[in-house]
């Protein structure tokens, strides 16, 4: 039997620098939005001071804390609506990730090991370069005098139909979400399903099961960490980002995220940007948490 | 501590370059003369700058931002050591009640008397205490001349991004700015209320005009509108007279088969007067000052006007600047047109946060 | 190794080639004899002039470079550590830790660690801030690849070789760490590539003077992303690539050194 101190000394090793620099880093900073969605915004900016320094209430001008921020968010549905659609699009884009990312993160997985790593890098190397320039291609390519833009709307001329715009649509914030997030949902794929053990699925081929059944009974469910993994980093970021929106978007494409720049960046009311945010993370907490619960349940399960 | 710690062990782990990246992680020290200037994207040339740095022995290190608002919500956050920065009227008000500058010494500003008198002494800091005109623009339409030309559309009202009946002809191929204060502003105009006019329901007029208006609209577009207008794609954009002045340059460089011009819209528009302030945290606040000092002389001023077509409050400047643009009614506006152009006010929170809510309803339906 | 379905390499390729579609307008336009990255014009190698004679940009791709390799070598450390933490002992409240500054939008994250520098801790914002900054958000990512690696794994091969005298650093050396190694070295290129994209996060707690690409990129918006950026862009690829193949010359190294 091994040592009880060491093995303590070895808890103590791996849990306390990872917990200590968060609780730095990122628990002190993460309370302070907490609190500042509870105080009031200031007059020109930033936050009003939790004290009134010159004593006593001054006309017009409030401190301390306050539920205003909050009342605010659900004084209207449209806040809430545009929670609801950034959940939409987060969902659309995480769904199309998967059903692309899981063809190439198979191929990897399978692949001799000289051709992982180079498949590995053909997939991490379009990132190396810079996020803007990227979207910004799309602008190109989506643009309304380019080639595909002519194409498509020449099949729908002959149809027909009314011209459409690729570019400054829906359409187009989505091709920009999935294609930016891609390889947050091959990597963690990736990692769950080389480690499958080639031998289940020669003992379902020898049962007699066809290559879907093989798929669906065998590899899909072992896969499930690592979709929920894939699925969580490009569902959540999704719902964070304002960039794409901003450049590839339309006139009615505004979601969460431009909505909480703007108060930042724009309003300058932090409170309420505070408190959208706090709504969001909360939300991608409890649906982490389901989905951790369902999870153990289906592995309880089985 | 701890992070060195874990970057030694981390470096030493997979060996290489240990010493290279230590290096690195040493603070840079400050030069001993350096001036740091927080101002817009590309609006000041190149020229300039080389020869303030040789004229003051010194170095100028610029940061950038692209939106009075990115600057202010950055300066509210605490990011402090900028020596100069160049707000807009409604940001330089705000910084000044929420006491961020340092008061200017007029004394040593010799050329302070080239400023044009109208734009001396504005709502903002009447007195000229704290800052000193820079260069304005004004908000307004610029479009294909050609394309508007063959549809038979004015070019000088706002009702060409207002008016269904004319928005039917430039159906998404319209860009509007994508600036909460501009765009209301716009509306406010073209319903005949002030820019600064915070009346509810004449806020939710302009609301309905634009909701209206919006479907024809191909997007809300703060940044890429020049290159747009320059390519083809869209043949009208709500926007700044200087990046329409680009715009035209790029076409006709480009080779384009068509024109960009731009015009000031007959029922008035946003008048955006940059002006240099000391911020209270700088450290170098007698190099900012010789900077103010610096670009008052017409030359200096001038420079920038000929590089990017802004509008210049600086009287000497107007010898040194390219006729064609010192011509141009759009960026010069002769006295008629400098009463209908209204500069934006800063507003109080409460009703920030109006707009805020109308704001999203408009980028919602 | 079982032969893969025709329909899969396809699907596998299409996705590649969507993939690298935009790449290769990037990289092409960086050849465009025009301001705008709108059209093709003619060829020219005038941009890649321009970037070498760009200051400004050199010095934010070298702040770039810096900060990511920094950045995501500690991220990779502490994230391992907390991945494995994790797994093995279920420590209540670091899954949450971790999770959170993922979960949580960036602007947030970004004006919150401003104030936190500033006015708690009144820390001069430099390159430091920015390493800082981003070894936060990249800590969650590397904890949930190299967890989900755990996930599933046979514990039976740890405690073999405990059973057989080996000390947990051994363990961990011997065992643990080659098994989780793919998931480590996927946790890096992703820290790595969050870190050198950033822009959100290195937008607030840059300090006066500092610049890092994309600051500089975006600082760039409004006149035109000229094919300088193309330019910078397809450079910062090249050497990404070279970066990458050196690292697993060097993984093999070290594994077969120590084995």
């Amino acid at each position: 039997m091994s040592a009880p101190r060491s093995d303590r000394l070895t808890r103590w090793a791996i849990t306390v620098p990872p917990t200590l620099f968060l609780l730095v880093f990122f628990l002190s900073p993460a309370l302070i939005v907490v609190l500042a969605a509870f105080q009031y915004p200031g007059e020109f900016g930033g936050l009003a001071p939790l004290v009134n320094p010159a004593g006593g209430n001054q006309h017009g001008r409030e401190y301390g804390l306050t539920l205003e921020n909050a009342r605010f968010f659900f004084s209207d549905f449209l806040f809430t609506e545009i929670f609801l659609r950034s959940f939409v699009v987060a969902a659309e884009s995480t769904l199309i990730c998967l059903l692309m990312a899981y063809p190439v993160a198979w191929l990897i997985a399978k692949s001799p090991k000289q051709h992982r790593d180079l498949l590995i890098l053909l997939v991490i190397l379009p990132f190396a370069s810079n996020f803007l320039i990227r979207v910004y291609a799309w602008m190109i390519i989506l643009g309304p005098q380019a080639a595909l833009a002519r194409m498509v709307n020449g099949v729908l001329g002959a149809l027909g139909l009314e011209p459409v715009s690729l570019l400054f649509s829906p359409f187009a914030v989505l091709v920009g979400m999935v294609y930016v997030h891609l390889p947050f949902m091959i990597l963690p794929l990736y990692t769950n399903l080389e480690k499958h053990d080639p031998v289940l699925l020669d003992a379902a081929q020898d049962l007699g099961a066809n290559a879907w059944q093989r798929f669906w009974r065998v590899t899909w469910p072992l896969s499930l960490p690592g979709v929920f993994s894939g699925s969580a980093l490009v569902f959540i970021p999704v719902l964070g980002m304002f960039a794409i929106p901003d450049i590839l978007g339309g006139t009615r494409d505004m979601l969460i995220g431009n909505l909480i720049k703007d108060q930042f960046l724009g309003v300058r009311d932090w409170p309420f940007g505070a408190t959208l945010s706090i709504v969001l993370t909360l939300c991608v907490l409890a649906l982490a948490g389901f989905a951790a619960w369902a999870g153990r349940a289906r592995r309880a399960h089985a | 501590m701890h992070r060195v710690a874990c970057a030694v062990r981390t470096i030493l782990r997979r060996a290489h370059g240990a010493h290279y990246l230590l290096l690195l992680l040493s603070l840079p020290l400050h030069a001993a003369d350096t001036l740091y200037l927080y101002n817009w994207n590309n609006y000041i040339s190149e020229a300039t700058l080389a020869r303030f740095e040789t004229q003051c022995q010194c170095k100028v290190v610029q940061d950038y931002y692209s939106d009075n608002e990115e600057m202010l919500a950055k300066l509210a956050a605490g990011a402090s050591g900028y020596d100069l920065i160049v707000p807009t009227g409604n940001a330089v008000e705000a910084l000044l009640r929420s006491n961020q500058l340092r008061p200017l010494e007029k004394a040593r500003l010799k050329n302070l008397h080239n400023i044009k008198p109208e734009f001396l002494s504005a709502f903002f800091d009447p007195g000229n205490r704290y800052s000193m005109p820079y260069a304005y623009t004004v908000t307004l339409l610029g479009y294909n001349v050609e394309k508007l030309r063959a549809l038979n559309l004015p070019t000088d009202t706002w009702a060409l991004i207002f008016e269904p009946r004319y928005l039917e002809k430039l159906k998404g191929r319209v860009t509007v700015l994508d600036s909460q204060r501009e765009l209301m502003a716009a509306a406010m105009r073209y319903l005949g209320y002030s820019v600064n006019d915070s009346d509810e329901v004449k806020w939710n007029r302009a609301r309905d005009l634009i909701l209206r208006a919006k479907p024809y609209w191909a997007a809300f577009n703060a940044s890429s509108y020049i290159k747009e207008l320059t390519v083809g794609n869209i043949w009208l954009a709500h926007g700044y007279s200087n990046d329409m002045f680009q715009a035209q340059r790029d076409a006709e460089k480009a080779g384009r088969p068509f024109h960009i011009g731009y015009s000031i819209p007959k029922e008035g528009a946003v008048l955006a007067l940059d002006s240099m302030v000391l911020h209270k945290t700088g450290r170098h606040p007698e190099l900012a000052l010789r900077f103010i000092d610096f670009m008052l002389e017409g030359n200096n001023s001038a420079e920038l006007t000929n590089l990017i077509g802004s509008g210049n409050p600086n009287r000497e400047a107007m010898r040194h600047i390219a006729p064609e643009i010192a011509g141009n009614p759009a960026v010069f506006p002769a006295t008629e047109g400098m009463k209908h152009l209204e500069m934006l006010r800063d507003l109080d929170r409460k009703s920030r946060r109006v707009l805020n809510r109308l704001w999203t309803e408009i980028k919602l339906r | 190794m079982r032969k893969l379905p025709v329909w899969l390499k396809l699907a596998a390729a299409a996705t590649f080639a969507f993939l690298y579609v935009p790449l290769v307008v990037v990289v092409v336009y960086s050849f465009n004899d025009s301001r705008l990255n709108a059209e093709w014009v003619g060829f020219t190698l005038d941009w890649y002039r321009v970037l070498f004679a760009d200051e400004a940009m050199l010095h934010a791709a070298r702040n770039s470079l810096t900060i990511a390799l920094v950045a995501s070598l500690c991220a990779t450390f502490l994230g391992t550590l907390a991945g494995l933490a994790i797994h093995r002992y279920h420590p209540r409240w670091l899954p949450l830790l971790v999770i959170t500054p993922v979960a949580m939008p960036e602007i947030l994250l970004g004006v919150s660690l401003l104030v936190f520098f500033i006015q708690v801790l009144h820390l001069t914002l430099g390159l430091v801030s920015i390493v800082l900054a981003h070894i936060t958000f990249s800590i969650g990512f590397v904890a949930i690849v190299v967890r989900v690696r755990l996930v599933g794994m046979d514990e039976s091969i740890f405690e073999a070789a405990r059973d057989l005298g080996a000390s947990p650093w051994q363990t961990f050396r011997l065992v643990t760490f080659p098994l989780i190694l793919p998931a480590v070295v996927a946790g890096f290129l992703m820290s790595f590539t969050l870190s050198i994209d950033d822009f959100v996060i290195t937008f607030f707690t840059a300090g006066v003077g500092v610049s890092t690409l994309p600051l500089q990129i975006y600082s760039m918006i409004k006149i035109a992303v000229t094919p300088e950026v193309n330019a910078v862009s397809t450079l910062l690829m090249l050497l990404t690539l070279l970066l990458v193949v050196a690292a697993s010359r060097m993984d093999k190294g070290f594994m077969k050194g120590r084995a």
